[in-house]
């Protein structure tokens, strides 16, 4: 192989980082830590920082295509919603291998709709990770559920296994400690 | 009257169609930015062509040399891999020394976290409903 050149990515991608201190408001916990684009600058990111099994409890890691900020307010993101795979306790030792997948699926723009997906988060908590893939528009089912098929078999989770999509709006507004999936795969 | 015969010719709309190029060698790879593999040019075609890389392509490029060299800006204590875990000296680049692990076994990539994924396999994947 050449490793004279860079291989450039489709998009720009920047990679966040929320520390949770309860000293300061939920957003300025958020940090920007770098963007890239070539598939060279996101490993030698990548390979450099802690898996995300390593990071404190109340941490996430956040990718997000340059200019869309991870956060339901972000003009990209108020009308679109997330696939969310949340994962028990157990499969900590699947997280990371879940993560990165995602991120390949991401920069290396594996799905049909890949213009439809604003970037994705991984949540670290003792109650259990979660992982959402964020898209922008929750109204484009065909673009939502080829999205979701194709995490679904990326990921390798089994067909019994359901995965489900949340609407930002209504994981804002929910009133029990559950929301419910718009659609589900 | 009749209405203007404009109005009802309104054309069907067609998807798109895609093409998949595959990359055997990099160089095949076109070397402006602007353009992408199988050598359409972004700008110019109906709904643009995508770059797209297969896990396999992306995974293969994980240890090249520059996929290895750590990168230039400072990257926040808490996310330095290594720190946090014992007294450690840091460099003035903002980077903890790679912990030299016993017996030159690689580094991180623990065996535990190999075992639990197949004790706990897809059976126990769960979701919250």
């Amino acid at each position: 192989m050449d490793y004279s050149i860079k291989h450039p990515l489709q998009n720009c991608w920047t990679l966040w980082y929320y520390e949770n201190d309860r000293s300061l408001l939920w957003a300025q916990n958020q940090k920007e830590i770098a963007s890239f684009q070539t598939v060279e600058d996101f490993w030698s990111l990548y390979n450099h920082i802690k898996p995300a099994s390593e990071l404190r409890q109340g941490s996430d890691y956040s990718l997000f295509k340059k200019g869309i900020k991870p956060m339901w307010e972000d003009e990209a993101n108020r009308r679109g919603g997330r696939w969310l795979l949340s994962l028990d306790r157990k499969q900590r030792g699947e997280l990371d291998r879940f993560w990165l997948d995602i991120i390949l699926c991401l920069i290396g723009e594996a799905f049909e709709h890949s213009e439809e997906v604003c970037g994705a988060v991984v949540n670290i908590r003792q109650k259990g990770d979660k992982i959402g893939v964020w898209t922008a528009d929750a109204g484009n089912g065909p673009a939502v559920l080829e999205i979701g098929r194709k995490l679904k078999e990326r990921l390798r989770i089994p067909p019994r296994t359901v995965l489900g999509y949340q609407v930002h709006k209504d994981t804002i507004e929910k009133t029990g400690s559950v929301s419910k999936y718009s659609y589900t795969v | 009257m009749s209405s203007s015969p404009i109005s009802k010719q309104v054309a069907g709309s067609q998807a798109i169609p895609i093409r998949r190029v595959l990359l055997s060698d990099v160089a095949d790879l076109p070397a402006s930015y602007s353009s992408t593999p199988g050598g359409t040019l972004f700008s110019t075609t109906p709904g643009g062509t995508r770059i797209v890389y297969e896990k396999g392509f992306l995974m293969n490029l994980r240890n090249s040399p520059s996929s290895k060299t750590p990168p230039s800006y400072d990257i926040p204590d808490a996310l330095v891999k290594g720190f946090g875990s014992s007294a450690e000296k840091k460099y003035d680049n903002g980077f903890q020394r790679p912990r030299q692990k016993k017996q030159g076994l690689p580094p991180r990539r623990n065996s535990q976290s190999q075992r639990r994924i197949e004790e706990y396999h897809d059976d126990q994947f769960q979701i919250e409903l």
